[in-house]
């Protein structure tokens, strides 16, 4: 209740903006306009009109169905189908200027156990983006707000289904971190560098991440019972793109300093020094042709977990696991609008115990080794049946259980290692 | 490329008349669809558009303003449009779905607004012919008429 108060207002503030805005911006066209063609007959038509024209409303739709053996995805899926998956979002953005524009967004988002059957409403973006200098090669500007962290390929736009090839982001992406990378609340330094040889864009996101997210706060204590919330400390994110012959050939190289505290824990909770740190690289490289196209990403998890209790050995430490995911992903358009897509995909929890048998063996085996890592291999096919419908449908063969919902699968000590996804979905776009 | 002439009158006829015959058919065969498609813009903007070099910056929205400073209001046609698909292969020298790519990742992270889509020719020029600054595309050969 209070999150979602703090939504309203916040998206309350920015209607004000876009509205004072909107006004301001319509005086000066007037004025402008007024005192050139001073000799013209007043046409109300003539001032409406660039006003429409530099406000747009967007949108997205999805709905998932999910059918899986052995582990639950969105929702209740094992050996039955779950409709667990659906997203909404409405967006409006408003050029004011030509170097100063509004942009807002927001999500209405269903994803299993984590939002429950009700779903959640949440605020993706909002910010002013004002841009300070710009001339034919390129640009340098700010936008204060919240903004989506350019982490990858695909993260920036996870949400909205037709710009990823499959339902299931790669692992790279998984649920349980999506509130460390989704967005910030600060302000996004951008500049873009347009050369004879190719494009380069570079951002830089300064601010607080928003990850009071049940799923993560489990996922690093292991402990039910937790007493407080994950915070954010002050963070960064920073992505440099390099982009041949618009979008051809694209390398991107993003770096995450995440910073994390736990708040308002009981005086009993074992937790309540937490501190966490993370420190986060990905390298990503896609080929787009007109038929065929390749993708990679390469990430690698520094984290380091200060002050956490560790429930195997029953007292406080530090844990330092590196982590890792990285995947092979080839693409082959049959028609303009039906492609396919095979991608082989791999996590690893700690690297330095890459099976989890040291893992299960500080558990005494009541947890098992395959929590510690996911190898997963994913056929799928995309039928975009008009520019703004499109369905799809996949299968996935998965070996280990370490990007698993702990949320879906509360029974965390009968998970199967060898399971099978199957997945279809419905998207629109306007 | 270079051709050699061999040094005899009635040799050099024959090829000439070869050379002629191949350029005819060369001609024939690409006017159709290497004049199909053509950029337009506003009628105020037409000197303008001489300017304005990098279509492809223009339509993957890195050029954003005319030379003039005034907004480029892009118009297109569907991503699914014959037309469409022509032009950008043709005149972009890319494929839809890259440019798709590019606008959709503006459009839902906030940092760029979509290109004017309509749904066909006649609507294209009148909308190109009603808006100030307005680029957009047409075709020549009569095609998609």
């Amino acid at each position: 209740m209070n999150n979602f108060s703090r939504v309203i207002l916040s998206t309350l503030c920015y209607l004000f903006f876009f509205i004072s805005c909107s006004i301001f911006a319509e005086e000066t066209e007037f004025n402008t306009q007024n005192t050139a063609d001073t000799n013209k007959e007043f046409n109300w038509s003539d001032y409406k009109k660039p006003w429409m024209d530099d406000f747009q409303v967007h949108g997205f739709l999805s709905q998932g169905l999910f059918s899986s053996s052995g582990n639950n995805v969105y929702g209740k899926s094992k050996d039955s189908v779950s409709a667990g998956s659906t997203e909404l979002g409405l967006n409006l953005s408003y050029q004011a200027l030509n170097n100063l524009s509004f942009a807002v967004q927001g999500l209405y988002r269903r994803a299993g156990e984590i939002t429950g059957s009700e779903g959640e409403v949440s605020l993706d973006f909002a910010f002013i983006d004002y841009t300070f200098f710009r001339h034919n090669k390129g640009r340098l500007g700010v936008r204060g707000g919240r903004v989506k962290n350019p982490w990858g390929l695909y993260n920036e736009t996870r949400d909205v289904a037709s710009t990823h090839p499959t339902i299931f982001l790669p692992l790279a992406y998984f649920e349980r971190s999506r509130s460390l990378f989704l967005s910030m609340d600060g302000a996004q330094f951008y500049t873009d560098y347009n050369t004879s040889v190719g494009d380069f864009s570079f951002k830089f996101n300064l601010g607080v991440t928003n990850p009071s997210d049940k799923e993560l706060l489990l996922a690093v204590t292991r402990n039910p019972f937790s007493t407080g919330s994950l915070a954010s400390d002050l963070s960064f994110l920073a992505n440099l793109n390099y982009d041949i012959n618009n979008g051809e050939y694209i390398f991107a190289i993003s770096y995450a300093n995440l910073g994390l505290k736990y708040n308002n824990a009981m005086p009993t909770d074992p937790n309540q020094n937490l501190d966490i740190k993370i420190d986060s690289l990905m390298l990503s490289a896609q080929y787009n042709g007109e038929k065929f196209s390749l993708t990679g990403e390469y990430s690698l998890q520094w984290n380091q977990f200060n002050n956490l209790y560790d429930p195997a050995e029953q007292k406080i430490t530090d844990s330092h696991p590196v982590s890792e995911h990285w995947y092979i992903q080839t693409g082959y358009r049959v028609l303009d609008n039906l492609q396919f897509t095979l991608r082989y995909d791999s996590s690893t929890q700690d690297i330095s115990d890459r099976d989890g048998t040291a893992f299960a063996i500080r558990y005494n085996h009541a947890l098992p080794n395959y929590l510690g890592f996911t190898k997963d291999i994913v056929f799928g096919a995309r039928w975009d049946i008009t520019p703004a419908w499109m369905v799809r449908a996949e299968y996935h063969r998965v070996h280990g259980t370490s990007t698993l919902s702990a949320l879906d699968n509360p029974d965390i000590f009968n998970l199967v290692e060898d399971w099978n996804i199957y997945a279809l979905q419905v998207a629109y776009q306007f | 490329m270079k051709f050699n002439f061999s040094n005899t009158k009635i040799k050099h006829k024959k090829q000439y008349s070869l050379c002629s015959m191949l350029l005819g058919f060369l001609l024939a065969f690409s006017l159709p669809s290497a004049y199909a498609t053509e950029v337009i813009s506003h009628p105020d903007n037409s000197e303008q558009l001489k300017e304005l070099g990098n279509l492809r910056a223009i339509f993957g929205m890195r050029t954003l303003y005319w030379p003039n400073g005034e907004k480029i209001r892009l118009i297109v046609l569907p991503d699914d449009h014959p037309l469409h698909k022509q032009f950008v292969k043709e005149k972009l020298h890319i494929f839809p779905h890259q440019l798709r790519r590019t606008w959709n990742r503006l459009i839902y992270t906030g940092t760029g607004q979509a290109p004017i889509t309509v749904n066909s020719m006649a609507e294209m020029q009148e909308l190109i012919n009603q808006t100030k600054n307005s680029i957009g595309y047409i075709d020549n050969g009569g095609q998609y008429e």
